[in-house]
């Protein structure tokens, strides 16, 4: 089942096109990243979504529907949020759940739940002005999923969080993808994404640049090293085995760099052949931050 | 159009701005005043009267004294009950000069001639309305008359012929005459001249509430939220009937709390006669209150979208302030000739045709055309109000951090879609 699918978006904003041919589809249940640099149209694509913008042409449905028909059970954290000053804690997730349809009484016990949830029960008589500004973040998260969305979507999130609420933020978003919720999270928090994501979608100038799954993007942009370690001292690789470019000793282990075109399990076979004893052999991670900044930051020259 | 979404949003702007401090000072300050007045009236007793017939003069105009220049012999000495009034002046330059440094309102220069003639010249600062009101004025025609018949008739002629009318106000309503007593001018023309002024001021704070609730909701950045659970028109929609709603509110306490007070104390402040606004004058000023507040309320609502704070909305909405205002400023003249001219033209301008009836119609008869026209032009501009209404509430609550220019609002009122 998928809960997003957008299919060859186009929005422009008089001269500028926000959204340029874009397609994507988020699966039901999976945690979607959605990335790019600011200004590439992650906000206008999530709008869209959210029936905030009508789209220029291509088709958009949400739950199977038309953004306008599926509003009620999606939840929503803008970018640009803020809440009700004059209004107390409760009353405000009850009118919220209410204009997503939410019956009154249903919305009380729920709201009344979410507050426990985030230790902010005692504040719920007070004036959400009262609260202080990490108990408002608190209190504007769960405000996105008081009416007990299928579908949350997340823009930036983590915007502004010292580091306890976001690991308690991380938590909560986890504990939501347990409970089966469809989740995409637009951050600029590499580390985050790498650590909650299954897929994402990075946009630049309107466009996906890269979309898939994590694992396999950051194989794909790998540069093709491995590190290897061993008890004994090595001889010199770089000539003794095929595709091996070059070896550098690191920390007491050995970086190899590989030839384009060489697998690094034929690497492997090529180590134990000739009877290396390998104690570690591994592909090097690449941070996702730097197939970002290489992907954005070689397009934009 | 959801209608259970926008009668959610109506609850929660009525129930938050019901408790707002600025209204419930306002709505208890208007009926605090009235029994103030009542208070007033009680402790003078007899001298109630007076109040009252001061309180009418107020409102006929200027109350300077008149220079008189006099060839004719006939005005000198000015007789005593006409020295607060009138003033004798030695020559017409000396008159000019009185005019134009203001110490006289007008002066009358009386030739030799004057019983033969009639002619008189008038002077008088500014326009050539002073003239046309010295004319009129009962005051110079009793001074005129009492001067010209002084010790040739009878007293009492005399003093008809100087004041032929002491008119005595009784308003026939439900085939009961009331409104005897000296303070009956008040409470038939004034009280609902008050009335009609307050209305028409909750017109512009509730809409003054709605700028503020929209323009702050797009300030906190709220409206994001609520826009992808509503559309916009519904929000709008809902914000109008909660807000309009408050008013209401407060209309009502305002005239429940007046009919208590003239229908429970009158008995005490006998001289205080009945309180009686014409059936005709109360329903049509809801009409008119109605269909100005929505008016009101959506434009209101457009503009508060546009600016990116309070204060920044605040003044975008001076335009239409204004244009509210000049009913207003026509007052002095309305009190005069509720059917003049221009009052007549501006009750057919959309923008001022719900105030300038509601003022008139305490007034005076109102020609029907003019109630009739009014209220098409209010029913017809209202729909293309919320036409361009909608317009800029739908595109100026996203565009954050500027506010648009005179050319981008343009933009987007004449945008398709």
């Amino acid at each position: 089942m998928t809960a997003i699918c957008v299919d060859h978006l186009v929005k422009r904003y008089d001269e500028v096109v926000a959204v340029d041919e874009l397609s994507f589809v988020v699966t039901e249940g999976e945690l979607f990243g959605l990335l790019g640099p600011n200004g590439a149209g992650k906000t206008t694509t999530i709008r869209i979504l959210m029936d905030i913008l009508k789209p220029d042409s291509g088709e958009v449905k949400v739950l199977g529907r038309r953004p306008t028909e599926a509003k009620e059970r999606v939840g929503y954290l803008p970018e640009e949020r803020g809440l009700f000053r004059d209004v107390k804690v409760l009353d405000t997730l009850v009118y919220l759940a209410e204009l997503k349809g939410m019956p009154r009484t249903a919305a009380w016990g729920r709201g009344r739940g979410l507050l426990e949830r985030v230790d902010l029960t005692e504040w719920a008589d007070r004036k959400v002005k009262d609260l202080s500004r990490g108990m408002q973040q608190r209190l504007q998260f769960i405000a996105s999923l008081v009416h007990d969305p299928d579908l949350l979507i997340l823009d930036e999130p983590f915007q502004g969080l010292d580091p306890v609420n976001t690991e308690r933020l991380k938590g909560f978003v986890e504990e939501l993808r347990e409970a089966g919720k469809t989740i995409v999270l637009s951050t600029h928090q590499m580390n985050l994404v790498e650590a909650l994501c299954d897929r994402i979608l990075l946009m630049n100038h309107g466009r996906d640049v890269l979309y898939g799954h994590l694992d396999a993007i950051k194989q794909e942009y790998a540069p093709n090293v491995v590190r290897l370690r061993s008890t004994e001292a090595l001889p010199d690789l770089a000539d003794e085995i095929p595709g091996v470019l070059s070896a550098e000793p690191d920390d007491g282990a050995v970086n190899l760099t590989l030839a384009e075109v060489v697998d690094p399990q034929d690497v492997l076979r090529s180590l134990v052949e000739r009877r290396i004893d390998v104690r570690e052999f591994e592909v090097a991670p690449i941070p996702l931050e730097d197939i970002f900044v290489r992907v954005v930051g070689g397009e934009e020259r | 159009m959801d209608w259970r979404k926008i009668s959610v949003i109506a609850r929660h702007e009525y129930m938050t701005n019901i408790k707002r401090l600025g209204f419930i000072i306002m709505t208890v300050a208007v009926p605090a005043l009235g029994i103030l007045g009542l208070l007033l009236a009680t402790l003078l007793g007899g001298e109630a009267q007076q109040i009252g017939e001061f309180l009418a003069r107020q409102f006929e105009g200027s109350s300077q004294a008149t220079g008189v220049v006099d060839a004719s012999g006939v005005f000198s000495p000015i007789q005593p009950a006409y020295k607060e009034d009138f003033v004798s002046l030695e020559s017409e330059e000396a008159a000019a000069e009185a005019v134009e440094w203001g110490e006289v309102s007008a002066a009358l220069v009386i030739p030799e001639d004057y019983v033969e003639t009639g002619r008189v010249v008038v002077l008088t600062s500014g326009s050539g309305f002073g003239v046309v009101e010295v004319g009129d004025s009962a005051d110079v025609r009793a001074f005129l008359v009492d001067h010209l018949l002084a010790g040739k008739v009878d007293e009492d002629i005399r003093q008809r012929a100087a004041r032929p009318l002491r008119p005595e106000a009784r308003v026939v309503s439900g085939g009961e005459t009331r409104g005897e007593g000296p303070l009956s001018f008040v409470f038939t023309f004034v009280v609902p001249y008050v009335l009609s002024f307050f209305l028409i001021m909750t017109i512009f704070v509730s809409s003054g509430y709605l700028l503020r609730s929209v323009a702050t909701e797009k300030e906190t950045r709220v409206v994001e939220l609520i826009i992808s659970s509503v559309r916009p028109m519904e929000l709008m929609a809902g914000k109008v009937v909660g807000l309009g709603a408050v008013g209401l509110t407060q209309v009502l306490i305002w005239l429940l709390s007046a009919v208590a007070f003239s229908g429970g104390l009158v008995a005490v402040v006998a001289a205080a006669g009945a309180f009686v606004v014409p059936t005709r004058v109360m329903v049509l000023g809801v009409v008119y209150y109605l269909l100005g507040y929505t008016l009101y309320a959506i434009l209101m609502a457009g503009i508060g979208a546009l600016g990116t704070t309070m204060q920044e909305s605040q003044q975008l909405a001076g335009i239409f302030s204004f244009f509210a205002a000049i009913p207003y400023m026509l007052s002095g003249f309305l009190f005069a000739n509720p059917n003049v001219l221009l009052a007549r033209i501006l009750s057919f301008f959309p923008l001022t045709a719900a105030t300038m009836m509601m003022l008139r119609l305490p007034l005076a008869e109102v020609p029907w055309i003019d109630v009739v026209g009014s209220i098409v032009v209010l029913v017809g501009s209202i729909p293309g109000a919320l036409w361009v209404g909608a317009k800029l509430f739908r595109v100026g609550l996203l565009i954050y951090g500027k506010r648009p220019t005179v050319k981008e609002i343009w933009g987007i009122v004449t945008s398709q879609g």
